[in-house]
């Protein structure tokens, strides 16, 4: 057998026994999913033990207790204990000197934020290692994969320290909160150890993908390569989806009756009312986040940098990863109004204390910060446009869309009613600003936003012509048909703010609906046009990587920066919402900190989380730069007879 | 004349679409005449966004004509 034989059989070796260990905890969890799947409450004996009391129970001709989904509205019989009521004491709430809230909340956010980065880099990887594979030019192939490389080493050191957070999260649980945790645990307990499980299928798959990486780096075995990424994402993806799970629970539970008590379903505990937006919403959240920080190492890396291939090619990494962050953030704020249509449908009071109650003022810095995202991409790509030859003739109409970003911005922040003293109560002659008090109300900040992103897909087709030329018959016509089309666009969603004022609120909702369409009619339909017209474009120029303004790092530093405030203040408000509930109208947090923080102390929290977490990132991107300092300065003397090898690995 | 009506801006699409390719397989140059190319992909561009609001309000139930019938 040939070496080459032997390589690839191993390989396929070690796919077949990962995707092994991937079923492995399915395979473990089926003889409990099919005894129902049953999780009695914290001490109560298992579904299968149950279940057979229960048919001595039938055939002793006592009654079976059944109990109604809260949600669902079916009957089930009752498997486990209620929720317990909890006092404010320290069986329920044991504690140290200190608000266990916070300490929760810290222990919390910081495993999102590692976890979220984690999951996301992988993503990358097999998308831009997918590219690298489908490229033609040897080259650009040979960037792609040094590229994907690049992204997978920044998250092995983190994956280490997810790992460690989610333990200190555990422990924080069951030290300050063990009765809430062990009810939680008692519901989701046949899908707790297949967390636990795919967690470790995931460490060895992340593992064997990091130091396979040179091994398996042609013909069949990088494609093996390849399918271990898609393996990776896939446990990834799940591994969020079942978090997700337990804090849809909280939110809006189901599969428990009115007591709590578990009904025997597990997919009616998983799949609650707000499990899929909150799905789909974390993982383009995850995604975006993921590409703010790969995009900020890569700016820390080009800022620096001690000489130009070093800087062209973390300038490349930045735009790349700015570009699928960007790809993952414009989808982000229409997921966002999925999952709150979500919540208002389950419970409009939900709803109406995120964005007009007590957390209403959240949303307004949200909508600043959402602001602020957009505005530091399109700062990028302007700055972008400095390195190609040709783009010059796109500068003289960039303070056009300063303009319609501005104020898009200001109508998108313009809250509703302010507070302030009497005097100026009655200066302003009401709560509402005379004139600006009209764009306080969804209609105009629906128009704001829809503004601002599709300014963001206008910047993003400029910078994609900025260094050619269309050569097609129809260029001009072409030209002037995308012009009148993101006119129009404009135009319609402005249209569609405006006439939301003349008709009644229970047909103005809708209108939301057509503006969204409308901004991704220009994503789509515009940037398939551009490709189609720069299909054997003349050139003119090259574009020259690492020749960017300094400014545009530190705008891309910027995105990063507000992509982890804006989690941490998205991750608070959604957690708030359940106000003094641990599960929402089942079982009441007597703690004695249920009740909602003051803004301004919600927001120094957040910016403590986010600097933490910054300092740590920081940690593991000077980690990242240790190992390239191995190479040595100078080549040794050749020995006699030996024929020089050229240079492998990364 | 019902601008109401959904037909009609389908009619005015494909005229403007029928019109871009009549033109581009008679007199590829009109095409690119600024005039020409402003009017038909104005002609296409409102009716297409009219097309959007009706059908994705009607989707929900709701009347983006709402107005304009009272």
């Amino acid at each position: 057998m040939g070496g080459q034989t032997r390589k690839k059989l191993m390989a396929i070796m070690a796919l077949s026994a990962m995707i092994g260990l991937l079923m492995f905890p399915i395979l473990v969890s089926i003889p409990a999913l099919a005894a129902g799947g049953g999780a009695p409450a914290a001490g109560g004996p298992p579904p299968d033990v149950l279940a057979e009391q229960e048919g001595d129970a039938v055939e002793e001709g006592q009654k079976v207790e059944m109990g109604r989904d809260v949600y669902y509205k079916t009957e089930g019989i009752v498997s486990g204990l209620p929720a317990p009521k909890t006092e404010d004491d320290l069986r329920s709430y044991p504690r140290y000197n200190f608000e266990s809230r916070v300490l929760l909340w810290f222990a919390n956010q910081q495993h999102l934020y590692y976890g979220s980065f984690v999951l996301a880099v992988p993503i990358f990887c097999m998308i831009i290692e997918f590219v690298g594979i489908m490229s033609k030019d040897k080259a650009m192939s040979k960037k792609y994969d040094q590229l994907a490389y690049d992204f997978i080493k920044i998250s092995i050191t983190a994956y280490s320290i997810t790992a460690i957070l989610g333990g200190i999260l555990i422990f924080t649980f069951l030290t300050l909160y063990p009765a809430f945790f062990g009810y939680l645990s008692s519901i989701f307990r046949p899908v707790m150890h297949i967390y636990a499980l795919l967690f470790v299928a995931e460490s060895g798959t992340i593992y064997i993908y990091y130091y396979g990486w040179d091994k398996m780096k042609e013909g069949l075995l990088k494609w093996i390569h390849l399918s271990m990424s898609v393996v990776l994402n896939v446990i990834g993806t799940t591994l969020m989806m079942l978090a997700n799970s337990w804090i849809g629970f909280m939110m809006s539970p189901a599969g428990v009756d009115e007591q709590g008590r578990y009904l025997g379903n597990i997919w009616h505990v998983l799949h609650t009312a707000l499990w899929n937006p909150l799905n789909v919403h974390r993982l383009l959240g995850n995604m975006a986040f993921g590409g703010g920080v790969v995009a900020a190492y890569a700016a820390y890396r080009f800022l620096s940098a001690k000489n130009d291939e070093e800087r062209a090619h973390y300038d490349w990494m930045g735009y790349v990863a700015m570009a699928i962050g960007v790809m993952f953030l414009i989808p982000l704020p229409f997921a966002g109004y999925w999952l709150m249509r979500e919540v208002y449908a389950y419970r409009q009071q939900m709803g109406i204390t995120l964005m007009g109650g007590l957390l209403a003022w959240l949303f307004i810095i949200q909508a600043t910060m959402i602001g602020i995202l957009f505005l530091s991409s399109n700062y990028y790509l302007w700055q972008a446009l400095g390195r190609m030859r040709g783009a010059e003739k796109y500068q003289r109409y960039i303070k056009y869309l300063v303009f319609i970003l501005v104020v898009g911005f200001l109508v998108f922040i313009t809250p509703h009613t302010i507070v302030m003293t009497p005097t100026e109560l009655k200066a302003m002659g009401g709560q509402q600003h005379p004139v600006l008090g009209a764009y306080g109300v969804m209609s105009a900040k629906n128009g704001g936003i829809n503004v601002i992103i599709t300014t963001t897909v206008l910047s993003f087709i400029w910078y994609m012509r900025g260094n050619k030329v269309p050569i097609v018959p129809w260029a001009k016509f072409g030209d002037i048909f995308m012009g009148c089309f993101f006119g129009l666009a404009y135009l319609n969603i402005i249209w569609l703010a405006i006439y939301g004022y003349y008709i009644p609120a229970n047909v103005r909702v809708g209108l939301s609906v057509p503006q969204v369409v409308t901004t991704l009619s220009c994503l789509f339909f515009m940037t398939a046009l551009n490709l189609t017209m720069l299909k054997g474009a003349k050139m003119s120029g090259p574009i020259e990587w690492g020749k960017i303004s300094v400014r545009s790092q530190y705008a891309l530093i910027m995105l990063a920066t507000a992509f982890t405030w804006m989690m941490g203040l998205m991750g608070y408000i959604r957690s708030s919402v359940r106000l003094f509930w641990h599960v929402n109208e089942i079982m009441r947090d007597n703690s004695p900190w249920a009740y909602t923080h003051t803004t301004g102390f919600a927001a120094n929290m957040i910016s403590f989380n986010v600097l933490f977490f910054w300092f740590t990132i920081l940690f593991v991107f000077w980690l990242g730069t240790l190992g390239v300092k191995k190479v040595p300065v100078e080549a040794p003397a050749p020995v006699p007879g030996r024929v020089p090898q050229p240079a492998v690995g990364h | 004349m019902d601008v109401t009506n959904p037909n009609f801006w389908y009619a005015l699409m494909g005229l403007s679409v029928v019109l871009i390719v009549v033109i581009w397989k008679k007199n590829q140059a009109l095409l690119n005449n600024t005039y020409v190319a402003v009017t038909l992909s104005l002609l296409f561009a409102i009716a297409y966004f009219h097309l959007v609001n009706h059908y994705l309000m009607d989707n929900q139930g709701l009347d983006y004509w709402y107005l304009f019938r009272k």
